[in-house]
């Protein structure tokens, strides 16, 4: 699978505070990427690096192949969209008039394809109305129409949903979908709602105090988040070879401890081990969501 | 760069403070025009055409420094500048496509001046009094003048990112820079010797004694050569008639153009933001 972005012990110090600190994140071709954290965890920071309005301390990151260093950068940056913290539109100026401003600083001859654009986000209608008086939602969906118009194929959002409305969650859910599914493009995202991330990503990386803890596909997550049961053993290699045997979807923790995933009875499901003459110490049945995956991770810290 | 400043110059368009810009450039050579013309008809005065040519040039420091603070300052403020740059757009492009942008519009302020007050001028006051040739120069070192006054202000919009703080810097330098350049022009242009006034025997005596403010040696050529590198020093001393180094001028404006664009240059690209 081709590598759109990867960072290597990617650093950034302020003074003495270390908002990164040896990021390590890897984003494949046509993924949705989901950068968790809570505020101040890092996420900002690694994406105006990304994005070339900060450079890193330490460490390094290419971009489809592209090293940081290299004089190359900001020719493959071309071919990414971005919005950070807040979408780039001059309030002046009505959603057209930003759209063609963009098309201008992108290069792109024709502005036949402002009429579509602005369809795809939804602002056909708002004719002479001035950016400056959208409501946040609309901002966010001018924004990302502008991020659009080098017709790029990765797209970074920083923390677009935050202060919408529900209405303006699911239109932005939507579009990002819209995008992802329709255009191929791969896009990294960065919020701290997690029910809300979790809709859409394809991949997650946690991030916490400048560190990716962990980077996780979606099927993965939800495997983790699938109801378990939890064994605590002494004879592992008996339970294994009986799971294999039947089938049965399970992962070896520890040399004591075996999950066993999926929707089981739990005393047949006992009982049928026994008549194997499996006895185990302790079962215990487990069901987490993502929030306490999440907090598992960052070791219970408080998630703002 | 062809892309910075074609949509540079789109925006331009479409910029309100443009055409106030413009506007302005326009009413204050109707407006010298009209006093001009209120002065010849009721106190039968020559007015001179090149010196309402002149004129605008003591203010356009602090046009040019208003223009710039908030033409600029909406690159940051509404986040253009960080689109710019993460869609790879190179910082010194960026740097030198808004420099060429404020310059064009200061040239464009001014020629606009010059157009308005020789249209309606000459036929009103007759034609220049002076000989084309020195109109042509004293305008070529009031343009660039005006090139070294963008280049000051583009450095500082371009290094401030709050909108509020530089337009303040911008605004408080241009009116520092025509106040100290006013004030030293003053003491330069102070006589060596002042007639004192002495009563003898009954009788008033006129007698020549050196003026204690009238600035020798090294302190006279620090401070002319500030004024003279100075651009409101500069026009001040063009509008005045008294710029005896009229041909280092643009020499001046130059450096000031190589130091401030240099250092704006390698600072905007170290530049962190935000």
């Amino acid at each position: 699978m081709e590598i759109i972005l990867e960072t290597d012990n990617l650093e950034k110090k302020y003074k003495d505070f270390k908002a990164l600190n040896h990021a390590n994140i890897h984003i494949e071709k046509g993924a949705i990427y989901g950068l968790i954290g809570k505020n101040g965890a890092g996420k900002t920071t690694l994406i105006r690096i990304i994005c070339g309005l900060q450079e890193p301390t330490n460490g390094r990151f290419t971009i489809y192949g592209v090293d940081n260093n290299s004089n190359n950068i900001t020719d493959v940056r071309k071919r990414m969209g971005a919005i950070i913290e807040t979408p780039s539109i001059y309030g002046e100026m009505t959603a057209k008039d930003n759209l063609i401003e963009q098309y201008k600083l992108v290069g792109v001859p024709s502005l036949d394809g402002i009429d579509d654009l602005l369809k795809l986000v939804g602002l056909s209608n708002t004719g002479k109305k001035k950016a400056k008086n959208f409501s946040l939602g609309m901002k966010q969906r001018l924004g990302i129409a502008i991020a659009l118009a080098n017709n790029p194929d990765f797209l970074i959002l920083d923390e677009p949903i935050n202060g919408l409305d529900p209405q303006g969650i699911i239109e932005i859910r939507e579009l990002i979908l819209k995008l992802n599914k329709e255009k191929r493009i791969t896009i990294l995202i960065s919020s701290h709602y997690l029910d809300e991330l979790s809709k859409i990503a394809t991949h997650y990386g946690f991030l916490d105090n400048g560190s990716i803890i962990k980077e996780i596909s979606s099927e993965e997550l939800m495997k983790k988040m699938e109801r378990k049961l939890i064994l605590k053993v002494t004879n592992e290699i008996a339970f294994v070879k009986y799971f294999e045997e039947h089938k049965i979807s399970y992962e070896v923790i520890d040399d004591s401890t075996i999950y066993v995933y999926g929707k089981y009875n739990l005393s047949k499901f006992i009982n049928e081990l026994s008549k194997k003459n499996l006895i185990a110490d302790e079962v215990h049945e487990q069901k987490e969501s993502l929030e306490n995956y999440y907090m598992n991770l960052i070791g219970g810290g408080s998630n703002d | 760069m062809i892309k910075l400043l074609n949509a540079g110059f789109t925006r331009l368009r479409k910029n309100k403070l443009f055409w106030l810009l413009t506007i302005l450039s326009i009413g204050v050579a109707l407006f010298m025009i009209y006093n001009g013309y209120s002065d010849m008809n009721k106190y039968g005065r020559t007015i001179e055409v090149e010196k309402l040519m002149l004129n605008y040039s003591t203010m356009v420091g602090v046009v040019i420094a208003i223009f710039t603070s908030l033409f600029l300052g909406v690159e940051y403020s509404d986040g253009a500048m960080r689109n710019k740059i993460s869609i790879g757009h190179k910082r010194t492009n960026i740097y030198l496509s808004n420099l060429i942008i404020v310059t064009i519009t200061s040239l464009f302020s001014y020629i606009l001046f010059l157009g308005t007050v020789s249209t309606i001028g000459i036929p009103l006051f007759g034609n220049t009094t002076i000989r084309f040739s020195t109109l042509i120069k004293l305008l070529g070192c009031i343009f660039a003048a005006i090139i070294a006054y963008a280049s000051i202000f583009t450095f500082i919009s371009m290094l401030i990112s709050n909108k509020t703080i530089s337009s303040i810097v911008n605004i408080m330098l241009a009116f520092g820079m025509i106040i100290y350049s006013l004030t030293f022009l003053n003491f330069l242009s102070m006589p060596e010797y002042v007639p004192e006034y002495i009563m003898e025997n009954g009788q008033t005596i006129t007698k020549e004694v050196k003026n204690p403010y009238y600035l020798t040696g090294l302190k006279r050529d620090v401070i002319q050569l500030s004024v003279d590198i100075n651009p409101a020093g500069q026009m001040g001393q063009i509008v005045g008639g008294m710029a005896s180094n009229l041909k280092l001028f643009p020499i001046y404006s130059l450096g000031i153009i190589v130091v401030f664009t240099g250092a704006g240059l390698v600072l905007f690209k170290k530049k962190e933001l935000k």
